[in-house]
């Protein structure tokens, strides 16, 4: 039931175009390798696919720097407030993009950051800190105290604390982070159209969509674009299928 | 200056380091619930200056993002609701005049049939998704062997984009091209072969039926690890006694889901209620066809941005609706937290 | 110190990172002496076509680059509106027509052209040079380069098979030569349900004959008349009458596979504009098609060709390249470009002195300046929220499958003019 969809995509993008009005299913006999080759140059899809590594990448880049961060501060130490500031975070899940979209573009424009990369990695990065802060804050606060006891007795800092000590041992934590981001930003065509102006800032999905309004009846030509605009986060998924699953359900379940 | 920053715990810390971690329970990876409790494992009293410091440039980064691009615009969205707009210029105060306008032609059709839909769609997704993403869950679990290769086809779904989802069964829905009605052509139903997407008694439900294709796998791989985090001692002690399987799912298994059932279903309530993605792609913001995919969330964009024809946008309105559906959205999110966690039990 | 100084460096050497991916990503200007135009449509059909143009008008102003990006139709207006909003707007804005960006052009997003800039304005006549005009202000804001024309279209091939004789030319002859066709075994109507859009366009072009054509429309816009007259009432129903002849499953039949049923040679008419004719032939270079005004209602009655200006060529009126896009706007304002319009994609430029010789587009001109008629809903009543095609729309998606009357219907589209237009204002 899953998989044959998603077969169906497979297959489609590599016939030609015309085999589609007598029959949908048919294999592709003479695989039309020359669809991806269209979608690549028509497409400019190299561009796309720049950008949305950049966006996708760099959001990562600051929301485990970030999240890591607060997650050991907020999972380690015991202050006033430490509580007030995690469920602040928290509430920071509940509130989409969308809804705060006309403020942030006027804030964004102000901030001078609109058809930016920057700009939207900023937005990406706040939307997705809470459930990283959340998951980072779990796997700090899971570390045994003793780790602080010897290494303060040791003479480290709580910068090197941090750095040397348990940093490498949350790693798994920032795998799920980075994984469990990394999806809804790659996937993400709506804050692209709204920030990116520029074409050549535009990133994949976002390119799909006006790909599709240029090949609309070109069925084989369109499969192949979704083909390659789905690809990097499947192989991604094939290769760390296990890690994704844990992602998401570190902090969903108890026990 | 370590050592003089140690010489206050050293006592402490070295006492407690002799009791040690032999035989002690690691405390169970906590959720959102546990830590609300106030369980926090290390509690270090009397911080000094140094590490206060060090706390604030760790923890202002990762505030000041949210606040600035998360907090900020989202309050700021809830206040324009009060103004007056031309276009995107603010004008002056409107008091309650965009909330009126909200309820009066020609929006007030619009917003009811979109929160009919939105509702009908929670309940739809509640019922269909959670229960199956439990059946394959139950059925996994089960499963002796190839866990994990099912696993992974089940979630697959999940990751991919919303654009690519759409398109794909769009093109698979065809009433004309699409494979779907030539299959059910094929097998002799004739009638059933409807135009899914274009039909105004098909469409939303048909958007529902893709939506489930595409997310089932999330509740099915939560609900999955639930059952696998089941002390295995619980289940054992209760087959020996004789429980059936069916016995063991509703009394131990289903229960000791709680938590997790609690999540799904918030996060289910969110996302019916704010839901944009599956019916702007394949609906358009009009909810093609004629309004039947209309949702709150689409109404907010049309009225942000404009439609295609007339281009005329009325952000008041806009923000007034924005308004309304975050209370929707904080209230199911607060209530259905408050009322689910009873029911959770310790295991 | 020292921990606030390690820290310190750590964000610095992230913000390095980060900027070292992202800064050569916005700072990427290409380092040349060139002005880049950028010019933005909604025309994605016609991306070849512009590309091969841009390259003759770089050819002859050597210096001046132009990068031609359309979107998809239905995002197309968003995007412009936010990007105009943001200052990050296009130098070359393709208009919509009439009431379609009467809020940017209010906003004084276009820069108002004059005929000392745009010389070609001075030989377009009023009502073609209404297409792009303010609406709170009537300046002049845009360019209209083409006129469109609602017609039938239709194989004469499958015709010929089906054993239709002669062309209709009233609606009873039409009604039996989609009989005619359908017993062959051939889809008489390309056309279909899923875009309400189309839908509308099948309105406008026969339903003139029976709410009354010109007449009428100058009636609803003085407010003598109203949309529940039971001539606009009838003309509703015409369309409902049409869904008979639809292929099946119509309701969900999007735009392209409509069209493409036509293209394909599987349908004997397809009713739209004239702009389908370029689309046509692009999917199926064999396709002989023909064209023959909408039918009258009965024998003796009018016919008539909607038509209207659409769409227009506007300038960013924040372009930091005024000189540049002035020199671009005249060119596409050009004989020559007018010629290629009709000759590559077959739509009819407002530029005087072009050559047709296209049969198929020399027949939709002729019946356009003979028997041409406003398109009521993009000419009258585009202006502000709720249009008249805002109700259409969906409500011929509802009419066609019976979901509403069209005395309903009616009724619904009076209430949407009436709340905002002021000669109806109070009519029902």
């Amino acid at each position: 039931m899953v998989l044959l969809p998603v077969f169906f995509l497979f297959n489609s993008a590599l016939r030609e175009t015309n085999s589609f009005a007598s029959n949908p299913f048919s294999l592709a006999r003479d695989p039309h390798w020359e669809n991806f080759q269209q979608v690549w140059s028509d497409g400019a899809f190299a561009t796309y696919l720049k950008n949305s590594l950049i966006v996708t990448g760099g959001s990562l880049v600051v929301i485990i720097t970030f999240a890591l961060g607060a997650g050991f501060v907020l999972g380690r130490y015991n202050f006033k407030g430490n509580a007030v500031i995690f469920g602040f975070i928290l509430t920071g899940m509940l509130i989409p993009a969308k809804l705060a979209i006309l403020p942030l573009f006027i804030q964004l424009k102000w901030m001078n950051l609109l058809d930016s990369h920057i700009g939207l990695i900023l937005v990406y990065a706040s939307g997705a800190l809470p459930a990283a802060v959340f998951i980072m804050s779990g796997f700090f606060r899971s570390l045994p105290s003793d780790l602080d006891n010897a290494a303060r007795i040791d003479g480290a800092s709580e910068f090197q604390l941090l750095t040397r000590v348990l940093v490498p041992l949350v790693r798994p934590g920032m795998a799920i982070v980075a994984i469990y981001s990394a999806i809804p930003i790659w996937n993400d065509f709506f804050l692209p159209l709204v920030f990116l102006q520029s074409p050549e800032n535009k990133t994949i999905m976002q390119g799909l969509t006006v790909f599709f309004g240029q090949y609309a009846s070109q069925w084989g030509v369109l499969f192949a674009g979704l083909t390659m605009a789905a690809l990097p986060l499947i192989i991604l998924y094939l290769i760390l299928s296990e890690q994704f699953i844990k992602g998401l359900t570190a902090g969903a379940v108890k026990g | 200056m370590f050592r003089q920053q140690l010489h206050l715990g050293t006592h402490h810390k070295r006492a407690r380091a002799k009791k040690s971690n032999i035989g002690r329970r690691v405390k169970p990876a906590p959720n959102v619930f546990t830590f609300l409790k106030g369980d926090l494992q290390v509690a270090v009293s009397g911080l000094k200056r140094e590490q206060r410091k060090f706390i604030f440039i760790l923890l202002t980064p990762a505030i000041a993002t949210i606040l600035i691009f998360t907090s900020v615009p989202a309050l700021t969205t809830l206040s324009y609701a009060f103004f007056k707009w031309e276009g995107f210029q603010r004008e002056g105060l409107a008091g309650f005049a965009n909330f009126q306008r909200l309820f009066e032609y020609p929006y007030k059709d619009q917003f009811f049939m979109a929160l009919r839909h939105n509702t009908l769609v929670f309940i739809a997704i509640m019922i269909l998704q959670t229960s199956l993403g439990l059946l394959i869950a139950y059925a996994l679990f089960r499963l002796k062997r190839g866990q994990r290769f099912f696993r992974t086809v089940t979630f697959l779904p999940v990751i991919f984009s919303l654009v690519v989802v759409g398109y794909m069964w769009q093109v698979m829905l065809d009433p004309y091209y699409g494979p779907v009605n030539m299959i059910i052509n094929n097998l002799g139903f004739e009638s059933l072969a409807k135009p899914w997407l274009g039909s105004m008694s098909t469409a939303l439900p048909t958007l529902v039926f893709i939506n489930l294709w595409r997310w089932v796998g999330f509740p099915a791989i939560i609900f999955l690890a639930g059952l696998n985090a089941i002390n295995q001692e619980y289940l054992e002690a209760a087959r020996i006694d004789g429980a059936t399987e069916g016995q063991l799912f509703r009394k131990i298994m289903f229960p000791l889901l709680a938590p997790s059932m609690t999540i799904i279903t918030i996060l289910t309530f969110i996302g019916a209620y704010e839901w944009f993605d599956l019916p702007f792609v394949l609906g358009g913001s009009n909810g093609n066809p004629a309004g039947a995919t209309d949702t709150l969330a689409l109404m907010f964009y049309r009225l942000s941005f404009g439609s295609v024809d007339s281009n005329a946008n009325d952000v008041g309105v806009g923000s007034a609706l924005g308004v309304i559906i975050f209370v929707i959205v904080g209230l199911g999110a607060a209530i259905g937290q408050h009322f689910l966690r009873k029911r959770e039990v310790e295991q | 110190m020292k921990i606030a100084s390690r820290r310190l460096r750590g964000l610095v050497a992230a913000a390095v990172a980060v900027s070292a991916i992202a800064v050569p990503a916005i700072t990427a200007l290409p380092a040349s002496a060139n002005t880049e135009l950028t010019f933005w449509s909604w025309r994605t059909e016609d991306k070849a076509f512009y590309d091969s143009q841009i390259e003759k008008f770089e050819a002859k102003n050597p210096g001046i680059k132009v990068k031609f990006t359309p979107y998809l139709n239905t995002e197309y207006n968003a995007i412009v509106s936010t990007a105009l909003t943001a200052g990050k707007g296009p130098d070359i804005i393709q208009m919509r027509p009439y009431g379609g960006m009467a809020n940017l052009s209010d906003a004084g997003n276009f820069m108002p052209l004059t005929t000392k800039d745009v010389p070609a304005l001075a030989k377009l006549q009023p009502g073609i040079l209404a297409g792009a005009q303010g609406y709170k202000d009537k300046k002049q804001y845009g360019y209209p380069y083409a006129v469109s024309a609602m017609g039938i279209f239709y194989n004469p091939e499958i015709l010929q098979t089906a054993g239709v004789k002669a062309l209709p030319t009233n609606w009873d002859q039409l009604m039996n030569a989609f009989k005619k066709v359908k017993a062959k075994g051939f889809l008489p109507l390309g056309n279909a349900g899923g875009n309400g859009p189309a839908l509308e366009q099948l309105h406008a072009t026969v339903g003139p004959t029976f709410y009354g054509g010109t007449q009428f429309f100058n009636d609803v816009v003085a407010g003598k008349k109203t949309f529940t007259d039971k001539a606009y009432v009838a003309s509703l129903k015409a369309v409902k009458d049409l869904a008979a002849y639809m292929p099946a499953g119509f309701e969900g039949i999007d735009y392209n596979t409509a069209r493409g049923l036509f293209a394909n040679e599987k349908a004997a008419f397809y009713i739209g504009g004239n702009y389908e004719l370029g689309y046509f032939r692009s999917l199926n270079p064999s396709l002989q098609a023909g064209w023959i005004p909408s039918v009258a209602k009965t024998t003796g009655a009018a016919k008539y060709v909607s038509t209207w200006a659409d769409g227009a060529y506007a300038i960013n009126a924040n372009t930091a390249n005024k000189a540049a896009s002035i020199k671009f706007l005249n060119f596409l304002a050009s004989k020559d470009f007018g010629q290629a319009l009709v000759d590559e994609i077959a739509f009819i430029p407002t530029a005087p002195f072009v050559k047709i010789t296209d049969p198929v587009v020399k027949a939709i001109n002729k019946g356009r300046s003979s028997l041409g008629t406003p398109f009521l809903n993009v000419v009258g009543f585009r202006f502000e929220n709720p249009t008249s095609s805002v109700i259409l729309q969906p409500g011929f998606q509802k009419l066609i499958t019976g979901a509403i009357t069209p005395e309903q219907l009616a009724k619904d589209v009076q209430t949407a003019v009436a709340s905002w237009y002021a000669p109806q204002k109070g009519k029902s």
